[in-house]
């Protein structure tokens, strides 16, 4: 007969494997309803923590990636007595050498040499003071998209051409065929002159820029401030903005002194502040809704713990060990976790992968307004492993813990008191 | 001492507090319960029969005495130790039969020897083999739920003798069940008592059940009043 049984198969046939996870894994499903709820919470934790963190993730790739294409590049080369004080005179020497052997660095896609100075710019009877930039227009072109922004006329060519932004070109009261002058001090203290012909008015968003900046020929710039090959900032782009970071310890270990190598994250402050205001806004967040669900799955595990009781109370008389009691609970609380995870993976993945892929329009009139903090149209979302696993193994210990703070009254249980509470 | 001890309680006196009023359920009892032997456990409700069956089964503590079960003195041991004698020396009849209700029959007999640490092979084998032996191997799938009192109670049975203990402690455990399904597991206990040689101490105020045991002890006021040889059946 014992054969028999054996032979029969069916649920009984399958013993003789570990009981403990099938005896959790079936106890779920005592109370089903109560555990697609449980699971449900977690799911939407889970679901909605991906989504956010991974499309917080791509807005701020892209407003680094925008912010540091429009102008600044993804990192910039100075001289160290520059960045501490802005003189004309604390420049990079031999540029052509350095930028030729810059260009042969791993991970350095492009440079772009520019000559910074500060100018009174006049028009006729108007004059307001600048930066004024002298760029060789060939390498921005392949380092930053600053001249795309150009809204009227055209872009850099000649020798004597210049763009000019479109608060200040309106300051002035020229446009496009109009002339400038600008005067300035140069590097040996002399003045420094420059007649140009405004061949273009570029539009950026960006007030300080459109209002107060000039792009003129390097050469021309250079001439006029008494610079020889020499520039105050090398812009250079890297393969990835998420490889700067990398690139400029490279480039630090690389560079003669007084050279430094500076990430974008040093050059706009602001951008890097406003992210992280920004994530830490959202992980608060985060951390209440996953607060909230976490006490959810608390009251069910004490209800779970509540009910049981008296079976806890009989598996204690037959010889279970407390510590196996409550393994077998956090063996329950890890099944529902499975499933609340695996749900909210499901639900978020596509949605993500597709607006990686397609991104998220925002509209003309939203895009016009976080234009300046150069958020684009159209957002993508950037799925990361932080993205993808850190709310599940939040949810993972949250759960764990939300069962072992009733368990512990198992511990404590009386088996003869327990034998005689009500099921 | 009796070298044929399996249980010794000795001057075990048990009060508990109900609404702060003191409740004397045991008053110094002395009580030896030998291998081989089908004791059965009468008195009122009230007397202290469960009482000195869970004190005797490591499940309660007395309030003062001794309590040995297989010369092991339980006073001396912590909970998980007296969870690990349960499972080495001690099987469980309850009256509410208390099986997992997630498993079969068949795991519900073979979960207590995964306790043990008994290999899967083998717990599987003891197991159909225990239930095959209490007519409940075509049963053997199917979960508590569907199985009617008297079968449940058979798989409980299966359950606490799989092991091999040296004490089968059973509380009230015809309760939930008609005479006919008494009559036959107590037959069931009386063969296991006989050709297997489990000792089985019962709480019990079945006079059915008094009508198997071959020694019945008599509580009162949580003192034994009487203490004799059972005709038997």
């Amino acid at each position: 007969m014992a054969e028999a049984a054996v032979a029969a198969g069916g649920r009984g046939a399958r013993a003789g494997r570990p009981l403990l996870p099938a005896v959790a894994w079936r106890n779920l499903w005592r109370n089903g309803r109560r555990t697609w709820l449980t699971a449900g919470g977690i799911a939407f934790t889970v679901f909605l923590i991906v989504f956010s963190m991974s499309f917080q993730r791509g807005a701020y790739v892209q407003m680094i990636d925008n912010a540091t294409a429009l102008l600044s590049g993804h990192l910039q080369i100075q001289n160290r007595h520059y960045v501490e004080d802005k003189r004309v005179e604390q420049t990079v020497a031999d540029v052509s050498r350095l930028v030729n052997r810059l260009e042969g660095q791993p991970g350095v896609e492009s440079v772009a040499p520019r000559v910074e100075a500060f100018a009174l710019v006049s028009a006729g009877e108007r004059a307001f003071g600048a930066q004024v930039l002298g760029v060789d227009p060939e390498r921005e072109r392949r380092t930053v998209r600053f001249f795309d922004r150009v809204a009227e006329g055209r872009m850099i060519e000649g020798m004597t051409d210049a763009v000019v932004g479109e608060v200040l070109a309106s300051n002035l009261g020229i446009g496009v065929g109009g002339e400038i002058v600008l005067l300035g001090t140069g590097k040996e203290g002399g003045v420094a002159a420059l007649a140009l012909d405004v061949v273009g008015v570029f539009r950026t968003g960006i007030p300080d820029l459109d209002r107060a900046m000039v792009a003129a020929p390097l050469a021309m710039v250079r001439d006029a401030f008494g610079l020889g090959d020499e520039a105050h900032t090398l812009v250079v782009r890297s393969a990835e903005v998420t490889e700067s970071a990398r690139l400029e310890r490279q480039l630090d270990d690389w560079l003669p002194a007084p050279l430094i190598a500076r990430n974008w994250d040093e050059v706009m402050p602001d951008i890097r502040q406003g992210i992280e205001i920004d994530r830490i806004g959202g992980y608060f967040v985060y951390g209440l809704i996953a607060i909230v669900v976490i006490f959810s799955v608390v009251n069910s595990f004490i209800m779970t713990v509540f009910e049981r009781t008296r079976e806890f109370g009989m598996l204690r008389a037959i010889g279970m060990r407390p510590g196996r009691i409550v393994l077998m609970v956090q063996i329950e609380a890890a099944f529902v976790w499975v499933l609340g995870a695996a749900i909210g993976l499901a639900l978020a993945l596509p949605i993500v992968l597709w607006l990686q892929v397609y991104g998220f329009y925002l509209g003309d009139e939203v895009a016009s307004m976080v234009e300046s903090m150069y958020v684009p149209a159209r957002l993508h979302t950037r799925m990361t492993p932080v993205a993808l696993g850190l709310a599940p193994a939040v949810m993972l210990v949250g759960t764990q813990i939300a069962a072992l703070i009733p368990s512990l009254k198992i511990r404590r249980l009386q088996p003869v008191t327990a034998l005689r509470a009500e099921e | 001492m009796n070298n044929d001890a399996v249980a010794v309680c000795s001057g075990v006196t048990r009060t508990y507090q109900e609404d702060s009023v003191p409740v004397h359920a045991l008053r110094g009892v002395d009580f030896t319960f030998s291998r081989g032997d089908f004791v059965s456990l009468t008195g009122p409700s009230g007397s202290g029969k469960s009482t000195l069956l869970n004190i005797l089964g490591g499940l309660d503590r007395p309030d003062s005495g001794t309590v040995s079960v297989d010369g092991v003195a339980l006073n001396d041991l912590n909970e998980t130790q007296l969870s690990d004698l349960r499972l080495a020396k001690m099987g469980f009849v309850f009256q509410s039969y208390n099986l997992i209700p997630v498993l079969s029959a068949q795991e519900n007999v073979e979960f207590i020897m995964q306790l043990q640490g008994v290999a899967p092979a083998e717990r599987a084998e003891r197991a159909v083999a225990t239930l095959a032996a209490l007519d409940m191997a075509d049963l053997a799938h199917r979960r508590p739920g569907e199985l009617s009192g008297g079968q449940q109670q058979r798989v409980a049975i299966a359950r606490a003798i799989v092991t091999d203990p040296v004490l089968l402690l059973a509380d009230e455990p015809s309760a939930n069940l008609d005479s006919a399904t008494t009559e036959d597991l107590l037959r069931l206990l009386r063969r296991l008592n006989e050709e297997r040689g489990v000792s089985v101490l019962t709480a019990t105020h079945d006079p059915m059940v008094m009508k198997y045991a071959h020694r019945r002890v008599n509580l009162r006021d949580g003192a034994i009043v009487e203490d004799s040889a059972a005709d038997g059946v």
